[in-house]
């Protein structure tokens, strides 16, 4: 069943396409990589998913129930559902730095889900355990690594217990070492049977993608231009060849 | 010299007086077919004691007041079987507090303080007979023989009138260019006497008999030059409708010139003159009694110590504390709630939030607290409110725009990201406004809005001019009776001010430390 569809998007501005025509899905447990040249609207693409941007034409449906409409303004409700949903992780991190590392992973279930300060700490700990930062629940962002940081963001997502998880270029703003780090712990995620959230992950390091994600999505300039499993979209010679030879060290 | 309290009315023969009044209540009462007043019920009358001597000042600090219009008040109240009770305000805006409700804070009876008839205030407010004559005097120093006329003032002579009265009008006109308007009575005499920045003074005659002839610090080293020019009658104005006490006190004046009670009174303050004979043979068709008792006198002691004024200036410093205390908290919550507005509200609110802020930091907050307690009543009676609570919500309206525009600041300094990290979450915007962005955007505007705080707690003296008794009216009123004592009474205020603002200033510093950069390792 799928947690994500997206039918005929199109977003405009000054008469140009960002994104023309886009349609896909997103199974529920399914880890997608989505990979085009910079600039191609794969970031648009996200913001639309979650409303964080309106398009012109198109709807975007989550779960089936939930509904964003090209050219209208989806009711509150309807955002924050969707919302609760589909979390989100971004190429900057955006911790809340006035915040404690716990208290970024415990807004979620204190000020969405309502729970109580007990129970969204024992969620908030439970989910920083996860992902390796066990020790630094007192510490502030400022004090964390960059890939430090954007685990805790992974961890903050993942505590309102979304269906499934953006992430937009999460590494790219990351030396390797730590964007290997980050990437370890998104693959962790991945095969863990028992989370069952689906992954859509736009990201230039295509190694990492053949190792973790089921199928890959190809945009260019605003089309989709593939889609398909891993291995054949990242082929020498596949559809991403164009753009990712020059781009893509590894 | 004998001084005398002004409360209760002197008696300088009391049988007489006392069978005076039991006579008019006697008269009074079946004629207006209703019971006397109640010897508890007030005459409340508007004045200004910054005006000072001889019509309303102090002797002793820690005393009553004392003055020629005091004593008339207490004369007049006493006839009407009430008591005087002298309510505050400044003296340009007096009648106006006769618009607000008569037993409402700063509600007065009567304005009773050198009014001259004026037919402006003639139009909306009713006056009784005159009770005093007054003439322009020209006072000079004595050793001045350059001006022993009023036609040696041509000679480019500066001359200092208090400011909007009578007296500025006239030189205004007649000596234009050598006018130099000032708003303190006191401060005139002190120039001519020093021969500073004035040579010749010119002002209603009884402030001039006071300092030419009683007053001991001028007395000597004054003159007056040439006869009073320009006669023209105090009256004492009240509501128009108040036909019934308007009919009592011009009975009271009158009784007052016909049994010689007045011209004791204002001899006592060296007040009686020819003038005031052809008042009372115009108003009683006959002239007052031959009185032969020794006349008393009055007279200010000065030579004072600034100790007994030093609570008079804490319980004052303490008025400041608590205008400065309740208006700021509203001044930020205010101030945050039109920050967000601008920011993150609808489109259409925008425009009106930034017109409030650019009005309101584009008008002086005196203007603006003058609005609140003069105009608001006059749009609607219920709009009255009580100085103390004017003062604080004039306070609060006036810093609110200030504030709004250092949390706008603030909030425009916050990243996107993180409302759209909020937002992603699935937090509404005003849980994400309240959870993540106005709390980064209140540390940023800790050092500004602190300094606000400072600012405010010096604005708190703006509130003088709407009658609340904070430390810079008091310093003034206290300055007014203690002339001796300016220099100590200044410096002693100004203390006053820094000890309760520097501590302020400290904790500024360390919020700013602790809190202004926040969460960056050191
Ligand atoms: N708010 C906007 N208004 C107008 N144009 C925009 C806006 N945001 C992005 N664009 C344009 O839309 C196109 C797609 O941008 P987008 O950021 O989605 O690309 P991207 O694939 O994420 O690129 P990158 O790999 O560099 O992150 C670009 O041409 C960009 O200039
Ligand atoms: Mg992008």
């Amino acid at each position: 069943m799928a947690i994500i569809r997206i039918h005929h998007l199109v977003k405009q501005s000054g008469g140009h396409r960002i994104l023309d025509d886009v349609s896909l899905t997103i199974a529920q447990g399914q880890v997608a990589g989505i990979v085009g040249p910079s600039g191609s609207g794969k970031s648009t693409l996200l913001r639309c998913i979650v409303g964080l941007e309106p398009f012109d034409h198109g709807e975007v449906w989550v779960h089936g129930r939930w509904q964003i409409r090209g050219g209208v303004t989806a009711p509150r409700d309807t955002l924050l559902q969707l919302r609760r949903t589909v979390g989100m992780v971004f190429q900057q991190f955006h911790l809340f730095p006035h915040m404690t590392v716990l208290r970024n992973v415990m807004a979620g279930p204190l000020h969405v889900q309502g729970k109580s300060r007990a129970e969204a700490e024992t969620i908030a700990s439970h989910w920083l355990e996860r992902v390796g930062l066990k020790d630094k629940l007192s510490a502030y962002p400022a004090q964390l690594s960059g890939g430090q940081q954007q685990r805790v963001a992974i961890a903050r997502a993942l505590a309102v217990q979304p269906q499934a998880l953006l992430f937009d270029e999460p590494t790219s703003a990351l030396d390797p070492r730590m964007a290997a780090e980050v990437m370890r712990v998104i693959d962790d995620l991945a095969d863990d049977p028992a989370l069952q959230v689906a992954m859509v992950i736009v990201s230039h390091d295509l190694s990492a993608l053949r190792r973790i994600a089921d199928v890959v999505h190809v945009l260019d300039r605003g089309r989709l231009v593939y889609s398909g499993p891993a291995d054949e979209a990242l082929a020498p010679n596949g559809p991403t060849a164009h753009f990712t030879s020059s781009e893509q060290p590894r | 010299m004998s001084i005398e309290p002004a409360f209760p009315y002197p008696v300088g023969s009391g049988g007489r007086l006392v069978w005076a009044v039991t006579l008019c209540i006697a008269i009074v009462a079946p004629v207006a077919g209703q019971e006397p007043a109640p010897a508890t019920e007030v005459l409340r009358f508007g004045t200004d004691p910054t005006g000072g001597a001889p019509y309303i000042f102090k002797i002793d600090p820690a005393g009553p007041y004392v003055g020629f219009e005091v004593e008339l008040a207490s004369y007049l109240a006493h006839k009407l079987g009430r008591r005087a009770v002298p309510v505050e305000g400044e003296w340009s805006t007096l009648p106006e507090l006769l618009d607000k409700p008569r037993h409402g804070e700063k509600g007065i009876d009567i304005v009773l303080n050198g009014y001259e008839q004026r037919d402006d205030l003639l139009q909306h407010y009713a006056a009784t007979v005159p009770y005093y004559v007054y003439r322009l005097q020209l006072v000079a120093h004595a050793e001045d023989d350059s001006i022993q006329q009023w036609s040696d003032l041509r000679a480019g002579k500066r001359i200092g009138v208090l400011e909007g009265s009578v007296a500025f009008d006239y030189c205004q006109r007649r000596y234009p260019g050598q006018v130099l308007p000032n708003k303190d009575v006191a401060i005139m005499f002190e120039e001519v006497k020093r021969r500073g920045r004035v040579d010749a003074t010119v002002q209603d005659n009884p402030a001039c008999a006071w300092f030419v002839f009683q007053e001991p610090v001028y007395r000597g080293h004054l003159k007056i030059v040439g006869e009073g020019r320009q006669p023209g009658f105090y009256v004492i104005y009240l509501r128009k409708d108040d036909l019934q006490l308007k009919r009592q006190l011009d009975d009271a004046i009158r009784d007052g010139f016909r049994d010689g009670t007045l011209q004791r009174l204002y001899s006592k303050y060296g007040l009686w003159n020819a003038d005031q004979q052809w008042l009372a043979w115009s108003l009683t068709g006959q002239f007052p009694p031959e009185d032969d008792a020794p006349i008393e006198t009055l007279s200010s002691s000065g030579g004072g110590s600034v100790i007994p004024l030093i609570p008079k200036l804490l319980q004052a410093a303490g008025m400041t504390v608590f205008l400065s205390v309740a208006s700021f908290p509203l001044a930020m919550l205010l101030g945050l709630l039109i920050a967000l507005g601008r920011v993150y509200g609808p489109s259409w609110l925008a425009a009106p939030l930034t017109l409030y802020v650019e009005v309101i930091r584009g008008t002086p907050l005196m203007l603006q607290l003058y609005f609140l307690f003069f105009m608001m009543p006059k749009i609607h009676p219920v709009l009255a409110l009580d100085p103390l609570y004017t003062g604080i919500l004039g306070l609060a309206l006036n810093y609110a725009a200030y504030e709004a525009e250092n949390y706008r600041a603030g909030l425009l300094a916050i990243p996107r990201g993180q409302m759209e990290a909020a937002l992603a979450l699935g937090m509404t915007p005003l849980t994400a406004l309240r959870t993540v962005i106005v709390p980064q955007a209140m540390r940023i505007v800790i050092p500004p809005v602190t300094n606000d705080f400072i600012a405010l707690f010096k604005d708190t003296s703006v509130c003088s001019v709407i009658l609340i008794t904070e430390l810079t009216r008091r310093y003034n009123e206290l300055y007014n009776f203690n002339r001796d004592l300016v220099v100590e009474l200044a410096i002693l205020t100004a203390a006053l001010y820094l000890l309760m603002s520097y501590p302020l200033a400290l904790v500024a510093r360390t919020l700013e430390r602790r809190w202004g950069t926040p969460h960056v390792p050191r």
